[in-house]
């Protein structure tokens, strides 16, 4: 059974290799180190994984290393770092030092052996629980264990970083070790998956929040990929209107009601490519379905609302999780489509959220998270239609993001993408136009989700991210009611993303109609020969 | 719940005197708000209670939009044409909601506004502002 992984901010591992850089110099005969502190993720109550919240760079005196000799935290060093533990609920601490003459591997000395029960024996008496991880790092290679007592020791499996890519080193003190062979399955695939990155993929579990259009696709890519295992949520069931674009969808699905996950699960594992398939039926909203998300590598963002988006964001940088949001936007006015944009963004420790780049909006958040007797007030007042209108959702398009997504994740594990990677990646297909949107249109330095994000890395150490079981459902019941109220209007080429909200403010005329409550009103055979008219004049 | 910063503000605008408490239906929170000041005439009485709908993303960012006035009132010895929109029974009594909404080029403002500025943005409603706006 192999230990947990450890998992860090490519940035933090980058600075921590330079701080100890020196020891690999020159002489090669003084260590180097410095301390961290430790979230972690738990699977079913077990400690899954080990996330690296941050690291406590050390002062002046803090680290006493001489030649030749073991290096020594100061007590002073260890008390600041244990006390920031305590302070902030996490889970322990984690101290890095070099051995400067390991070349290719690297372990721990009789002097580590020796000490790190103390330590642990040490930090316990403090603070009962704590847990101490040591890294001991050669130039090349790295060894790692966790301290759960000062007799119960495991080895830590992998070191993964996050970032800009996401790499997985061995923790086995060993350089790594060549890629298997892979299967002749993937023998054109691997120009962009080569057989290292494969072999990730074909241990790694992948979530896919939202089991619709571009949920399903991106299911098949990722199993087409290789991908060992996942796990796809989604709260919804099977509805005519969806046969359009999911894949693996039956009409016998529809009458049967069946959830969309279990369809996606039959027509994923038929394939027979050894890809195992979770379904999760439930609302990622609900902090027990967040929960299940701590088994998972990566997460892939397949939803059409602002709230679970703004959620998987923070877990991504509480839990320290690449994720890939995609969508399919189809833009329009009163004289038709103006824009069919596929898009993603990737949101990782470094990066922007979903709020800075301004593609969660503070007016559909908020109806978002009302309930459904008062989302029926407001929509009562008028001013709400806009949000009311689904996005329209054809398969061609959907396919466009999905596979923008799955390169991306390709990239991340071999990069092969020009760097760096843009805030928003959109492609719009009126226009032919593909898009980097390296700037993030509505940053701010002071995001508290994305920049001063004070739970970074605390994993399951930090607040729940979740709602409470009921609130979740109160919620999802209200976006099922205003599914029924306005109908699945897919294929209607018009949205709102162009709708203002309040056309006049204060000042609007009471009795007007708005123009897109007319338009959501039109006839069927009217839209169809809009539709006509515009693919013509195209 | 992810409205402990609501929570933080209703708390810190009660300790400053201002008649305010959490309150919820169901699962949906409220700030309900007392002592808004009318002038009278036209309205029939000086000091108002409100309701406002706190969004349960409200931490995440999101912008508040509207109230309720407690029932009942008059305006002009009938009623004002922006309380027009449906009820909500909150603490045995009804509340209507009212159609005031921040203008488009004078938003809501995150990080800036936050439950303070709403009610303030609400007591335009009772002032000249919302008056010369009713239909008479």
């Amino acid at each position: 059974m192999p230990g947990p992984n450890l998992r860090m901010a490519a940035t933090d591992w980058e600075r921590l290799r330079k701080h100890c850089a020196p020891s690999f110099r020159g002489r090669r005969d003084t260590e180097g180190g410095a301390i961290g502190l430790l979230g972690k993720r738990c699977v079913k109550n077990a400690t899954h994984e080990l996330i690296v919240s941050e690291i406590v760079w050390p002062e002046a005196g803090d680290v006493l290393a001489k030649p030749n000799r073991a290096l020594t935290f100061s007590s002073r060093y260890m008390r600041r770092a244990h006390m920031a533990v305590r302070k902030k609920g996490l889970a322990g601490l984690i101290t890095f030092h070099t051995h400067p003459r390991a070349d290719m591997e690297v372990g721990f000395s009789f002097y580590d052996d020796d000490q790190d029960p103390l330590l642990i024996e040490n930090l316990q008496d403090l603070w009962p629980g704590t847990l101490l991880c040591s890294v001991v790092l050669g130039k090349s290679s790295q060894q790692g264990r966790l301290w759960i007592s000062p007799r119960e020791q495991a080895a830590l499996a992998r070191l993964v970083t996050v970032g800009k890519s996401l790499r997985y080193l061995p923790l086995d003190g060993r350089p790594p070790k060549p890629a298997p062979i892979a299967s002749e399955i993937f023998d054109r695939a691997s120009a962009v998956t080569g057989s290292g990155a494969l072999a990730i993929l074909a241990r790694r579990t992948v979530a896919v929040v939202g089991a619709s259009g571009t949920g399903s696709l991106i299911c098949e890519l990722l199993a087409r990929a290789g991908c060992r295992r996942i796990l796809v949520i989604d709260h919804d069931i099977v509805k005519l209107a969806n046969l359009n674009r999911i894949l693996y969808t039956t009409k016998e699905d529809a009458e049967l009601r069946r959830p969309k996950t279990e369809v996606l699960k039959r027509g994923i594992e038929n394939l027979g490519l050894g890809c195992e398939v979770v379904s999760i039926v439930g609302s990622i909203l609900d902090d027990n379905v967040m929960r299940c998300l701590n088994e998972a590598d990566v997460v892939f963002g397949c939803v059409d609302k602002d709230y679970p988006r703004i959620l998987l964001c923070k877990y991504a940088y509480q839990h320290l999780i690449p994720y890939i949001d995609v969508g399919a936007e189809i833009g329009g006015d009163a004289e038709g489509i103006v824009s069919t944009d596929a898009r993603m963004n990737y949101v990782a420790p470094g990066r922007w959220c979903l709020r800075c780049t301004g593609l969660v909006n503070a007016r559909r958040l908020a109806f978002e998270s009302l309930t459904t007797a008062e989302r029926k007030r407001k929509i009562a007042l008028g001013y709400s239609d806009d949000l009311l209108l689904k996005q329209p959702a054809v398969m061609d398009l959907n396919m466009r993001a999905a596979s923008t997504g799955m390169m991306l994740l390709r990239h991340l594990l071999q990069p092969f993408l020009l760097e760096p990677v843009p805030a928003t990646l959109a492609e719009n297909l009126v226009t032919y136009n593909m898009k980097p949107i390296a700037s993030a249109r509505c940053h701010d330095d002071a995001c508290d989700i994305c920049r001063v994000n004070a739970q970074t890395g605390f994993g399951d150490c930090g607040e729940p991210i979740g709602l409470p079981s009921d609130v979740a459902a109160a919620l999802v019941s209200a976006e099922d009611d205003d599914g029924e109220r306005m109908g699945d209007s897919c294929g209607v080429p018009v949205t709102g993303t162009r709708v203002k909200s309040h056309p006049s403010g204060t000042d609007q005329n009471l009795s007007k109609v708005p123009w897109w409550q007319e338009i959501a009103s039109l006839p069927v055979s009217v839209f169809l020969r809009l539709w006509n008219a515009i693919g013509l004049k195209k | 719940m992810q409205i402990e910063k609501a929570k933080a503000e209703i708390a810190r605008l009660a300790l400053s005197g201002t008649l305010i408490e959490l309150v919820t239906q169901g699962v949906q929170p409220f700030a309900l708000v007392g002592g808004i000041e009318a002038p009278s005439p036209p309205w029939d009485r000086n000091l108002y209670d409100i309701l406002i709908a706190i969004p349960i993303a409200y931490d995440l960012g999101t912008a508040l939009d509207g109230f309720y006035l407690g029932l009942p009132y008059k305006f002009q010895n009938g009623e004002h044409n922006r309380v027009n929109g449906q009820v909500v029974s909150v603490r045995d009594r009804d509340w209507k909601s009212v159609s005031w909404h921040y203008p488009d080029g004078k938003p809501f403002r995150l990080g800036v506004d936050n439950i303070e500025s709403h009610i303030i943005h609400c007591r335009g409603f009772f002032l000249q502002r919302g008056a010369v706006n009713a239909r008479t």
